[in-house]
């Protein structure tokens, strides 16, 4: 299968024998109450081999991740590392066994500098870190791999991809046999993005197994050398992955892009709505890739908005839902978040704000949100000030808001779907003073109902939902305000399965054509191209552009803003 | 090339394809039913086993002090449910620990721990003494009673009320500030029994006590009626306290945003919920009912306000709070259980020469043992655990073929 693969040299040396895979899942099964997460998945990854592990969220990709990292046993099936079995106890009995992982969100500790988190949980049994030996392997890692650190630098200091950076080395440390890396691309931006998947390569070729779970089908067509596509718990195909210039493994049909995404959602790829497959990544979400590209089903030389279904043309009359001028948020340090950003919604217009993420775009929708004070500007909703008002005084006036952070700030896990949906409106469901909950039942029926919510039962808690499900009964809660005037979603298809994706999409598109103004913050450039009329991009917390997204030129204009490039 | 040959696998869906001998799984841990019963019921079971062996513990302590077993428990057991007059004077005790749990319930819903019932027993029983000693004794106890309860629930409130402007408006933990308010809050106590100008009775003597005049007696709360029985009307009061509670916590729009608050105040504020003013009147609602139980202490007899008395009520109050995990009814059992045992515990001294501490102890280890293994009562999936000393005793390396071999 090697000749198949870009250049990989130190790989030429484990064929001929017939070596166990470096990891091997057979019949693995997890079981979590009624719910099959995992449903006898066999599973092969070779040395040197980067192997993409693909589903939508739900699919059982996370659950896979956790049982080969120690964090779950599986509950039949078992694990083989190198022919052996191998049944971690922990994380940490699975990182001595040579399985490393970085997980999609950063595990850092901000106030330590680079070295001294690279240096935690090691050679605790030492009376002092082992700085000389750390030193010596970063170096080797720096040969090797070309990954280099800051060691003096702090943690909370990088950038998000130096951090990742970090972590990467800090999995690499112990020289694993297998690395798990667990949606990596999900923070970063376009060129961090194209040096990941550089370093990932490397890796695998050093004679590592690299399991890079992700849900973007550009990434898998870049570096992937066989995928498995996961779907409600199963594989649902996997195989070799078909590149330019090479067939396939013979005897073995080789995936296409076209493949995955059919694999992965149970149908055709040019069945999907433009955005759906930009959210896939079939479109390339960074400019031209450096081996040749995927052939991707949706792939045209230019941006894909035109041929959007739903592009209404926005009736951009009336005054302005949403007027922010020169609003300027500095954080609890004095440092500016955000810097003079101006902006204006009318009716009917979606507004997208682009920009690697960390730009100031949080705060900004925080400050929009009532979460953060606002240090100078102002912000008019439908004409009024509401500058220093709270979030409550925001949502009386037509304000919704879909947080970034779905756990920390849309939702209470813990109360349940109905809570969820109603708590910003309980007064209305007063009755002789108790809360009337029959017709807080109903309302939340008809809710979940309307917005395709999709739950055991209203009483269950927020938390026994799916991110998607979550995000919908978000969306539910804040799309039904009464009046609504202005919308806006942060990362709204963040973590989202492709159906859930459409939905949210869907409901945005169909709040702007019944004349409220969408503002849509996303780190996922090629959706905001196809949903937006125009899209900002965030800059050091600025925002720059705007750039109209029926501009031929639009995506190559955005991905100029973003590098800080001027306009 | 050759790849391994089962990684040949083509595109198509392989649903349940079992690899025949490899599949069974040895470690698999579907146990039997009765194990998993017996988890579902560790919430019970765990408590269950900290009682028991608090009980025995004290039992050995007994013994230390003199007393056999069976002495002590039938002293014990003559305390708590001998007479009716144990069973009235027990109630009572467990009226003033539920009244101060029901508070604790009600901040805890919005995530917040007061420590602090001492202190606030200890102020609302000297706002209440300030009432009942002052007002006239032609007062009818129509007037007199509320006023009491009232300046009670206003004193403990204030005093709760410092805490909760700290940490709703700087942040600092209310655990921390509740808790040395209690000291604070018994020195006031204490100022104002031994200062004439407060509420030291007349000094006639120098072997006048450091007490407060006895209150009137309209400011006396009545009994409940029963023969032989010093129940008093608190009983009834903090039933009522909890019901209320109860009703406010499960059934109105101030219990759900209560508890939305103590889930997540960033998505309860998110929501236009007033998440600052609900914090701050959780925890002087938690003051209130403190201070209620500390009027009621003063107006049960001796009628008196005297230095010991807040002792231990307020911690005592916390635990049932603990105990109860959120529901009312486990407090009022709990706090029956606890103020039996008080009780049980003064007859021991009298009857079997046992200090009554020992019946503290007894419920200081049930607090720890309750607190230490809760972590046993929280449902987690089994697993078999490596000792630590083993943990990197696997030799990966050897097994894995190193890639710098070439062929």
């Amino acid at each position: 299968m090697t000749t198949t693969l870009p250049p990989a040299p130190a790989r030429e040396n484990d064929d001929g024998t017939a070596a166990p895979p470096a990891l091997a899942l057979r019949g693995v099964t997890r079981v979590f109450g009624a719910h099959t997460a995992l449903d006898t998945v066999d599973l092969e990854i070779a040395a040197g081999e980067v192997h993409c592990v693909l589903g939508e969220n739900g699919a059982g990709k996370s659950t896979l991740c956790n049982i080969v990292f120690g964090s779950l046993p599986p509950t039949t099936g078992e694990v083989l590392l190198d022919g052996e079995r191998f049944a971690p106890s922990s994380p940490a009995d699975a990182l001595a066994r040579g399985v490393a992982m970085v997980h999609q969100h950063f595990s850092l500790v901000p106030t330590l500098t680079v070295q001294e988190n690279l240096l935690l949980g090691r050679g605790v049994r030492r009376l002092r870190p082992d700085r000389a030996g750390l030193a010596a392997r970063l170096a080797a890692i720096a040969e090797t791999l070309g990954l280099q650190v800051e060691l003096d630098a702090r943690a909370g200091d990088l950038s998000v991809g130096a951090r990742q950076r970090v972590e990467i080395v800090k999995a690499l440390l112990d020289d694993p046999a297998i690395l798990l890396l667990d949606e990596p691309t999900a923070v970063l931006g376009p060129d961090e993005v194209d040096s990941l998947l550089a370093t990932v390569r490397r890796v695998a070729a050093a004679g590592t197994a690299v399991v890079l779970v992700t849900h973007k089908l550009g990434e898998v067509m870049r570096v992937g050398d066989r995928a498995t596509v996961l779907r409600g718990g199963r594989v649902a195909g996997s195989g070799p992955l078909a590149r330019e210039g090479g067939a396939g493994t013979p005897g073995a049909p080789a995936l296409t892009a076209a493949d995955l995404v059919g694999l992965m959602v149970g149908r055709e790829a040019s069945s999907l709505d433009p955005v759906l497959a930009a959210s896939v990544g079939v479109v390339p979400t960074a400019g031209p890739s450096h081996d040749g590209g995927p052939e991707a089903p949706a792939r045209s030389g230019t941006p894909v908005p035109a041929q959007g279904p739903a592009q209404v043309p926005a009736p951009a009359t009336g005054d302005p839902v949403l007027t922010v001028r020169g609003l300027t948020v500095d954080d609890a340090d004095g440092a500016r978040r955000v810097d003079a950003v101006d902006l204006e919604i009318r009716p009917g217009q979606i507004v997208g704000i682009a920009g690697v993420e960390g730009n100031g775009q949080s705060e900004l929708v925080a400050a929009l949100s009532g979460a953060l004070p606002a240090s100078a500007g102002t912000v008019l909703l439908d004409g009024v000030d509401v500058t220093h008002a709270g979030p409550r005084r925001r949502t009386a006036l037509g304000l919704g808001v879909v947080p970034e952070d779905r756990h920390h700030e849309a939702v209470v896990t813990g109360l349940s779907v109905t809570t969820n949906l109603l708590l910003g409106r309980l007064h209305r469901f007063r009755r002789l003073g108790l809360l009337d909950r029959r017709a807080m039942r109903a309302a939340a029926a008809d809710l979940t109902d309307r917005f395709d919510v999709r739950t055991a039962s209203l009483d269950a808690p927020m938390s026994s939902l799916s991110g998607g499900n979550q995000q919908k009964a978000v969306l539910a809660r804040e799309l039904s305000l009464d009046p609504l005037r202005c919308v806006v979603a942060a990362q709204p298809t963040r973590g989202l399965d492709l159906g859930a994706v459409d939905d949210v999409v869907a409901h945005l598109r169909t709040a702007a054509a019944r004349g409220v103004g969408v503002l849509v913050v996303s780190s996922e450039l090629s959706e905001l191209l196809v949903l937006c009329d125009r899209v900002h991009v965030a800059y050091r917390g600025a925002l720059r552009g705007p750039v109209p997204t029926d501009a031929p030129d639009a995506r190559d204009r955005v991905a100029h803003l973003m590098t800080g490039a001027p306009a | 090339m050759t790849a391994p040959t089962s990684t040949t696998t083509a595109v198509v869906p392989t649903p349940g394809d079992d690899d025949g001998p490899a599949a069974p799984a040895p470690a698999a841990p579907a146990g039997p039913a009765w194990r998993d019963r017996l988890l579902d019921a560790r919430p019970v079971l765990v408590p269950l086993a900290a009682v028991l062996g608090a009980l025995a513990v004290s039992t050995g302590l007994a013994a230390l002090a003199g007393a056999t077993p069976a002495e002590a428990a039938t002293a014990l057991w003559e305390g708590m449910v001998g007479t009716p007059y144990a069973i009235g004077s027990s109630l009572n005790v467990a009226a003033v620990l539920l009244l101060v749990a029901t508070g604790f319930l009600v901040a805890h819903r919005a995530g917040l721990v007061n420590v602090g019932g001492e202190g606030q027993i200890a102020v609302g029983a000297v706002a209440a003494t300030a009432v009942g000693t002052s007002l006239p004794s032609t007062v009818a106890a129509a007037v007199a009673l509320p006023l009491l309860l009232l300046a009670a629930a206003a004193g403990g409130a204030a005093w709760a009320s410092i805490a909760a402007w700290l940490a709703v408006r700087r942040g600092v933990s209310e655990v921390i500030t509740t808790l040395l308010l209690n000291f604070v809050g018994v020195a006031v106590l204490v100022l104002s029994i031994h200062e004439e100008a407060l509420l030291r009775q007349p000094v006639t003597s120098s072997e006048t006590l450091p007490q407060s005049s006895p209150l009137v007696d309209a400011a006396h709360l009545p009994l409940l009626g029963l023969p032989d029985s010093p129940a008093t009307a608190a009983v009834v009061l903090a039933l009522v306290g909890a019901v209320v509670g109860s009703v406010v916590l499960r059934r109105t729009a101030t219990g759900v945003r209560l508890e939305a608050v103590g889930r997540s105040q960033p998505a309860a504020r998110r929501l236009g919920v007033p998440v600052d003013r609900l914090r701050f009147s959780a925890l002087t609602t938690a003051g209130a009912t403190s201070g209620v139980a500390g009027g009621v202490l003063v107006a049960s007899v001796p009628y008196v306000l005297d230095e010991g008395l807040a002792s231990g009520y307020g911690f005592s109050g916390l635990v049932v709070g603990l105990l109860a995990r959120g529901s009312f009814t486990a407090a009022v059992g709990i706090a029956a259980a606890l103020g039996f045992l008080v009780s049980g515990g003064i007859n021991l001294q009298l009857a079997a020469g046992v200090p009554a501490s020992i019946t503290q102890i007894a419920e200081s280890l049930i607090i720890l043992g309750v607190a230490g293994t809760a972590i046993w009562t929280v449902r987690r999936t089994t697993r078999t655990r490596r000792p630590w000393w083993r943990s990197r005793t696997t030799g990966r390396t050897a097994a894995r073929p190193a890639p710098e071999v070439a062929p």
